[in-house]
Formats: structure tokens, C-alpha cells, sequence
């Protein structure tokens, strides 16, 4: 929907794409402009549709060691939005949402913070999700 | 358990005959169950015994002697006596014969920062994971958990923990690992992000269980020859000190070798390593996971972090914890560019506990150091500490030194024993200061 949306608004190639190899059929959303995150924020809020933040740099270790998890998932649990902010790009939403370690995972349901996990921790991001993905 | 032989003379008879004493402590059943099947395979020998019991000092004695004769040189005359040792006190029970080992190795590997630059700031943390990863796997260690901040990756091991700066790493690992094994990889990977090594640092304190290290820790001084083999010819500033107390019982010695192209330290944070021996055990109990928590190591190391107080020795520090199954915790503390780290074997009989931070001795607004030291220790109560302070480019500063003692006097009851000092090239002073509680 949202890829439908950019290219009809005629916006620029590379706002948004989907990271991670193809292969992996990874379901993971990026925004680049903060324009185009909150545009898509304010849409996911009117849904009920539970939505995963990953803010992470790409200088980041430990960022980049869940990444492959953090596919993996979005490919395990098509019902659950996930999407990866890198926080050099977008620092002002980094900052909205209070972002000092990283990775961050803010999930978030009806436009509100749910729950956040600081650091790779892969298993908890899982219970989490799997928690709140009704 | 004390295994005693004695060979009692005897090369010209066509046999010999040894006493086989065996003290236990508590462990009497098993004991008579291993006499009955020596029993039955001297039986086999054709042996003709006989049983005999005399008083003694023990509690029980059960004495049994086997004889044979025989024109076999090979076969022997077996004289078995049976010591049965019954503790009256906790302190009558020996140290366990092995365990895990607590007492971690620490290396710090700092390279020249010509190549950073503001368009390259990062450095070392441009090094990919998969690469970290296979080197932490010829150490013998994986990473568990992990955090980062602007100013470092911080991650926590199956056996201690690696900080990645964009100029320095860190790797503490305990337990029988192969800690020097990184040096060279690690040098390598730094070359491919451009980076240089400038200067390295390997210490440690004394093993619980010297014996059960492979080579070369079971030794400093091999320990030694394989830094020195890994790293450039052209460090000039090299030294090897082993700081020991004269009196400390068992003696816990601190262990420190350097290396480096200058003589001047280039790191700006004052490193303090503090262990602990003999944790309380109620304290200690919080290390171990509880039955019906949810499984979930990242949720019982929050648990732990919280219940134990450790959440307290920082407000400020951001805690990545793991607690280990069924028992041990470790965890890495962030806060801006300092670091912290704490490891904890929770298991009485060779318990054991480790605080570390880098920190700034004269930022306020991070903690006086003595505070910050005696909230750490006082999380589990040792019988034992022993606290080694590199001071970096710092100045040494004796004031310092004497208000960390007062502190753990006045708050923990515990008296500075010894104190040791050293100076290192390139790397600055060491303080090694040991302390056991005031007898009250």
C-alpha cells in the first residue's frame, strides 16, 4: 500500500524500500524521510494492526547482529507491520521517541507505545510480539 | 576428598605393599560403594584378607588388609586402610576439587585514531559482526546479548563480555577460555578498516583453579611469551609485573602485562577492576534462576539486575543483563562513553563476582568513584575483594586511593590488607589494593 501511495504521489526513488535481501522474502519496511514515516504513521494508526519500530544505525554491531532476526521475523508474522529507521537519517524521530540505545524496538498499536526493548534481544522481541500481534 | 599413597619400600621382595588412606568428608556412601568394588576385583586376585579396626582421632576407622604372595613381580601385597570423616564445622569441608572459573582474563587491544576522521568516526565498530563473531569462536565464547550508543557496541558473552570502541576493544572472558587466541585475528580485522595498533594490555588476577587452565594460562610467564609472539616488534614499551600481597591467604596476585609503541598512555578513562571471593550466600541465591520464571533469559537477567540492586550502583547506566542457566548473570552497563560490566558465579564453594567500569575520576555528575566501588560490593557482601586501578593518562592521585579505603571501611567493614603499586609504560600507574572484613 504504501509503495503504491509513493509512486503515485510522483515521490522520489528511495524514500521507501524494503530491506534485506529478496530471497528472504523479508517484509521489512524503511523510510529514509521523516515526511514520508509520519505519512505512514498516521495511517497505521486508524488500524488495530500491531506495528514494529527497529531504530538502528548502520555503524551499529549490535544492530546489525539481530537484522537477520529481525527479517526472519517480519517474514514469520505477515498479521505484524515491521519497519527499520536508521537514526543518522531520521534523528528527530529518534529523538520523538527517545532513543539512546540501540537497536530500539518500539511496538506500537492504535498510534500508541506499547512496549519497548533496548538491545539485540531476540527472544524477547519475539515473546513480545507474539504477545501483542492480536 | 584426600587421596594419600604411600609406597613403603621394598624393590628386592617379590612384593611390595602400599597403604591406600582415603579421608572423606561427607561423602561416606559412595565411598563404601567404591571399597566394595576394589573388594571384588582384589577378590579375583585370589587375595586372602582379613578385617581389622582400630580406634582413632576420626570418628570411625575401618581398616582392611589384603595380602598376596605370589611369584609375580606384578602383582602386589594391598594394604587398605579406610579413614570415614565426619565435618563438625562448614570450614571442615575442602574447597571443591573444580569448578567453574570465575577469575576472568582481560585484554585491551587501543590502535591509533589517524584514520578516524568526521566523514570515518566509527573505526572499530565498522568491523562486521560475522567477523567478531568468528574470532569470539576461536576464544570459545558467543555473544548472548547486546547494546550500543554513540559511543560504543557493548556485548555480552557466554563467558564475560567485548566492548568495541572506535579506537579500543575490550574482551574479558572467564571460565577456561582462550583469550590470546584473539590477538592476532582481532589485529588483522582493525587493518582492514585501516587501524593500527598502538598499544595492548593483558591482566588478570589469581585462578580458584589454576590447575584446570590450558596452556598457557596455567603459567604467566607463557602466558607472556604468546602476547609478545602476536604482537609488532616495533612496541619498545613492554612490561610484565606480577603485584603480590605478603600476606594475603590464599594469595591472590594481580597480573598485568603491557605493550606499546609510546610511552605515554593515549586512554583518557581510569580502568577499575574490582573481584570478589566468598559472596554472601542469601545474596548469591539471587543468581540462580527461580522455577516458573518465564524461561526467558532476557526477562530473568531483568529480574536479577532489579532484586540484586545492581540497577542502583549507576541510575544513569542503561543494563544489558543475561542470567545463564541454572545460575550465573552478567551484564554490560552503558552510559555515554563509559562502560561497566559485571559477571557473577553464584555457586558456593568457589563463588565468585566481578565489577569493572572505565570511568573519569573528577566528573561529578557520574559518581565519586569510592561510592560507586562500595554499591558494587556491597550487592554481595564477599569475604574477599581485591580492586585494581589503572589510572591511564590520569595522574595518580593518593587521595583517591585513601578515600576508596576509608569508604569501604566505614560502609562495608572491610580493611585494606595490602596495597600495591606499579608503573606501567605507555599505560600508567596500577593500584592493587586487597581487602578482607574488619573481625568484629
Amino acid at each position: 500500500m504504501g509503495g503504491v501511495l509513493s509512486s503515485v504521489l510522483g515521490g522520489g526513488g528511495g524514500d521507501e524500500a524494503v530491506a534485506g535481501n529478496e530471497s528472504e522474502q523479508s517484509r521489512v519496511m524503511k523510510f529514509s524521510s521523516s515526511a514520508r514515516w509520519q505519512l505512514h504513521f498516521n495511517e497505521i494508526k486508524e488500524s488495530s494492526k500491531l506495528l514494529v519500530v527497529d531504530f538502528s544505525a548502520s555503524w551499529c554491531g549490535p544492530c546489525r547482529m539481530i537484522e537477520p532476526a529481525f527479517i526472519a521475523m517480519s517474514a514469520k508474522f505477515t498479521d505484524v507491520e515491521f519497519v527499520k529507521l536508521d537514526v543518522d537519517e531520521l534523528p528527530d524521530v529518534a529523538k520523538e521517541f527517545n532513543v539512546t540505545g540501540m537497536p530500539t524496538f518500539v511496538l506500537v498499536k492504535n498510534g500508541k507505545e506499547i512496549e519497548r526493548i533496548v538491545g539485540a534481544r531476540k527472544d524477547e522481541l519475539e515473546k513480545k510480539v507474539l504477545k501483542h500481534r492480536a | 576428598m584426600h587421596t594419600y599413597i604411600h609406597n613403603i619400600q621394598n624393590k628386592h621382595k617379590l612384593s611390595s605393599s602400599f597403604s591406600f588412606h582415603y579421608a572423606c568428608n561427607h561423602d561416606f556412601i559412595g565411598l563404601l560403594t567404591r571399597m566394595l568394588l576394589l573388594l571384588y576385583t582384589l577378590q579375583n586376585l585370589s587375595y586372602k584378607y582379613h578385617f581389622s579396626s582400630t580406634s582413632h582421632h576420626y570418628l570411625s576407622l575401618l581398616s582392611l588388609q589384603t595380602h598376596t604372595h605370589t611369584h609375580s613381580s606384578a602383582l602386589f601385597l594391598l594394604q587398605l586402610s579406610l579413614f570415614c570423616y565426619i565435618p563438625t564445622s562448614s570450614s571442615d569441608l575442602p574447597m571443591a576439587v573444580s569448578g567453574f572459573e570465575g577469575f576472568e582474563k582481560r585484554l585491551e587491544l587501543r590502535f591509533f585514531n589517524d584514520s578516524i576522521t568526521n566523514n570515518n568516526p566509527m573505526g572499530l565498530r565498522l568491523i562486521d559482526f560475522e567477523s567478531l563473531d568468528q574470532v569470539l569462536n576461536e576464544v570459545q565464547c558467543t555473544v548472548v546479548s547486546a547494546v550500543a550508543n554513540h559511543s560504543f557496541d557493548a556485548y555480552v558473552l557466554s563467558e564475560s563480555s567485548l566492548f568495541v570502541y572506535p579506537t579500543k576493544i575490550i574482551i574479558k572472558t572467564c571460565g577456561t577460555t582462550q583469550l590470546l587466541k584473539s590477538i592476532r585475528p582481532l589485529i588483522h580485522l582493525a587493518r582492514n578498516v585501516n587501524l593500527t595498533l598502538r598499544a595492548c594490555r593483558y591482566s588478570r588476577g589469581s585462578f580458584i583453579f589454576p590447575n584446570s587452565q590450558p596452556f598457557p594460562y596455567t603459567s604467566f610467564e607463557d602466558e607472556v611469551v604468546i602476547v609478545e609472539e602476536s604482537l609488532p616488534k616495533s612496541f619498545r614499551y613492554r612490561k610484565a609485573s606480577v603485584m603480590t600481597p605478603s600476606n594475603s591467604n590464599p594469595s591472590r596476585a594481580w597480573h598485568v602485562f603491557t605493550a606499546s609503541a609510546d610511552v605515554e598512555p593515549d586512554e583518557t578513562l581510569v580502568v577499575v577492576e574490582v573481584c570478589m571471593t566468598e559472596l554472601d550466600r542469601v545474596n548469591a541465591r539471587s543468581f540462580f534462576r527461580r522455577k516458573g520464571d518465564e524461561g526467558n533469559s532476557d526477562s530473568a537477567g531483568k529480574e536479577m539486575t532489579r532484586l540484586s540492586g545492581i540497577d542502583m550502583i549507576n541510575a544513569n547506566a542503561f543494563i544489558c543483563d543475561f542470567a545463564f542457566d541454572p545460575c550465573g548473570y552478567s551484564m554490560n552497563g552503558v552510559d555515554g562513553d563509559r562502560y561497566s560490566t559485571i559477571h557473577v558465579t553464584p555457586e558456593d564453594g568457589f563463588s565468585y563476582a566481578s565489577f569493572e567500569c572505565g570511568l573519569s575520576l573528577y566528573d561529578g555528575g557520574h559518581g565519586d568513584i569510592a561510592e560507586v566501588l562500595a554499591r558494587a560490593i556491597d550487592v554481595f557482601r564477599p569475604g574477599c575483594v581485591s580492586i585494581a586501578t589503572t589510572y591511564n593518562g590520569e595522574d595518580y592521585d593518593h587521595e583517591v586511593t585513601k578515600r576508596v579505603e576509608r569508604v569501604l571501611a566505614k560502609k562495608l567493614g572491610l580493611k585494606c590488607r595490602s596495597r600495591l603499586m606499579d608503573e606501567f609504560p605507555g599505560s600508567g600507574t596500577v593500584v592493587y589494593q586487597s581487602f578482607t572484613p574488619r573481625r568484629k
